[in-house]
């Protein structure tokens, strides 16, 4: 059994491409990707994606992709996990390096939202919750998370200024980050004044409807050592799943799935939480930044709104997060933010993060989610030597 | 993404009009929306069981950005309800004022119009709650 490495990565900008379509931001991503080790031929496509068919009428992403990338015969699919495809798709394509399948696979994750209108847009995003139960009664993905924020807050008294600490950094660590999609820090008075979509949670809670995508080549052993380049192994890469529904669960503000995940990630790398240097955490909502880093273990219960306003998360902290910004400043392009984490993270470890550089990181984690915790992974790269 | 489908509005009415979730026939727990194996006990027989038509609002929140098919009606509020036998679900709670509006608010079942395919003429009614006098 080999083992994974991550041997180059793509990102296109984060944000409005109204010039650009589903399929020109993949080969954009994957060609990045692809020309960093132009000796690797890949030998597998996947690509993760949540909306494709219903957004853009398309589905067979796999083989659209393989293609135009002129990689005929190929094995080539989508993955999908709502807000979790691209972590899957990471997922997929460790397991068949891992599994001496494939010696070099390129991921890809893309999403193209803002060929939607918002109304159409958030329809497509409630996809990723009970078709029969949630869609039909009129609730939205963010009235969703809106309830457990609701819930958060009454149950540990947490003031909504600590709570616009998660955006208020995402913004700021996006502004000095060449793919981000925000390029302006924020205040709390902007977080806490923003207009509501869903009480508690505002415009500045969310993270935004983008289009973006994001590749990697992940490679054997063999492959990466031929490259002479910076050892950097996919040490972990764990997925699961949830009970379906908040309302299915015995405590909707568990996050079964990240614990789970995480836990399983950490233990296969044999590192504990506390040797991790940043991670890479899915703020789709201030909310669920909370919940994931207090379900991981990072801060003890209600204490995360707290950790950020006291700067224990910046990137110059004792455990930097969402490095470049996260889903509320770099963006959430859905199907690709997974992918995004783990290419962040890979400049992270490899140092080429330029101004977003945590210093001497090694060891970082991402942590991805599709619906509320339901379909999650966690990933954990680690520089080698 | 669209509004659901005539035809699984037509599987689903009694599941929609009557609370119709299903009963473990091994260890009686209830569940809605349906179980199909227990998660109490893995037992696989599960019959139909309709559900206890009140409940309590254990949180909610009024959402003004809705999905398209929903606009019409916005802002609503969308209630976590817990019904009396310990299963809960969501729904929009109605006939309300939002702004006074309590958790742990006593509910019952009310059969509302939800939305409407103005192209096909179809209207889905579906469950709501409202707050016992």
């Amino acid at each position: 059994m080999s083992r994974a490495y991550v041997a180059s990565v793509g990102m296109t900008q984060v944000g409005e491409h109204w010039r650009k379509s589903l399929l020109d931001l993949m080969v954009e991503a994957s060609l990045q990707a692809m020309n960093a080790c132009p000796s690797i031929v890949p030998d597998r496509v996947i690509v993760g994606n949540m909306f494709s068919g219903a957004g853009s009428n398309q589905e067979q992403l796999g083989a659209y992709l393989a293609s135009q990338l002129n990689l005929v015969g190929v094995p080539a699919y989508k993955v999908e996990g709502a807000c979790g495809s691209g972590g899957a798709a990471v997922h997929n394509g460790y397991l068949s390096v891992k599994a001496d399948e494939s010696e070099a696979v390129l991921v890809c994750g893309v999403e193209k939202m803002k060929d939607l209108d918002v109304g159409r847009a958030t329809a497509a995003l409630a996809m990723a919750d009970s078709a029969e139960y949630t869609q039909f009664v009129g609730a939205t993905f963010i009235s969703l998370n809106a309830l457990t924020h609701a819930m958060y807050v009454k149950k540990h008294g947490v003031a909504k200024e600590e709570m616009a600490g998660f955006p208020v950094l995402g913004h700021r660590n996006a502004a000095s980050a060449r793919h981000s999609m925000f390029k302006r820090p924020i205040t709390v008075e902007d977080v806490i004044r923003s207009p509501i979509i869903s009480d508690p949670i505002r415009l500045m809670d969310s993270s935004p409807i983008c289009d973006g995508a994001a590749a990697l080549l992940i490679v054997n052993e063999r492959k990466a050592k031929e490259l002479g380049d910076v050892m950097v192994e996919v040490a972990a890469s764990e997925v699961a799943a949830n009970l379906f529904t908040i309302y299915e669960r015995p405590d909707p503000l568990d996050y079964v799935a990240t614990r789970a995940a995480a836990g399983r990630a950490l233990a296969k790398a044999g590192v504990k939480i506390g040797q991790v240097d940043f991670i890479e955490v899915h703020d789709a909502f201030s909310v669920t930044a909370a919940l994931a880093l207090e379900s991981m273990g990072v801060s003890g219960p209600g204490q995360a709104p707290k950790d950020v306003t006291k700067g224990r998360f910046n990137l110059d902290g004792e455990l930097p997060i969402n490095t470049f910004g996260g889903l509320k400043g770099r963006g959430h392009p859905v199907g690709a933010t997974g992918v995004y984490q783990v290419a962040e993270a890979y400049l992270q470890v490899s140092g080429k993060a330029e101004r977003n550089q945590v210093k001497g990181a090694k060891v970082g984690m991402t942590h991805n989610m599709g619906g509320v915790d339901t379909t999650t992974s966690v990933h954990i790269l680690r520089r080698e030597g | 993404m669209t509004l659901i489908n005539p035809i699984s509005y037509w599987r689903l009415k009694d599941r929609y009009f009557n609370l119709l979730g299903t009963k473990c026939t091994k260890c009686g727990a209830e569940w809605f929306p349906p179980a199909r194996v227990c998660r109490k006990c893995g037992c696989q027989d599960l019959v139909d069981h309709e559900m206890p038509h009140t409940g309590r609002l254990l949180a909610h929140t009024v959402l003004k950005e809705p999905s398209e098919e929903f606009r019409s009606s916005a802002p609503y509020v969308v209630g976590l309800i817990e019904l009396d036998n310990g299963q809960r679900l969501l729904a929009q709670v109605v006939d309300v004022d939002p702004t006074g509006l309590q958790d742990d608010t006593r509910v019952r079942l009310t059969i509302r119009k939800l939305a409407e395919d103005t192209k096909r003429g179809t209207i889905f009614y579906g469950y709501k709650f409202t707050p016992l006098p």
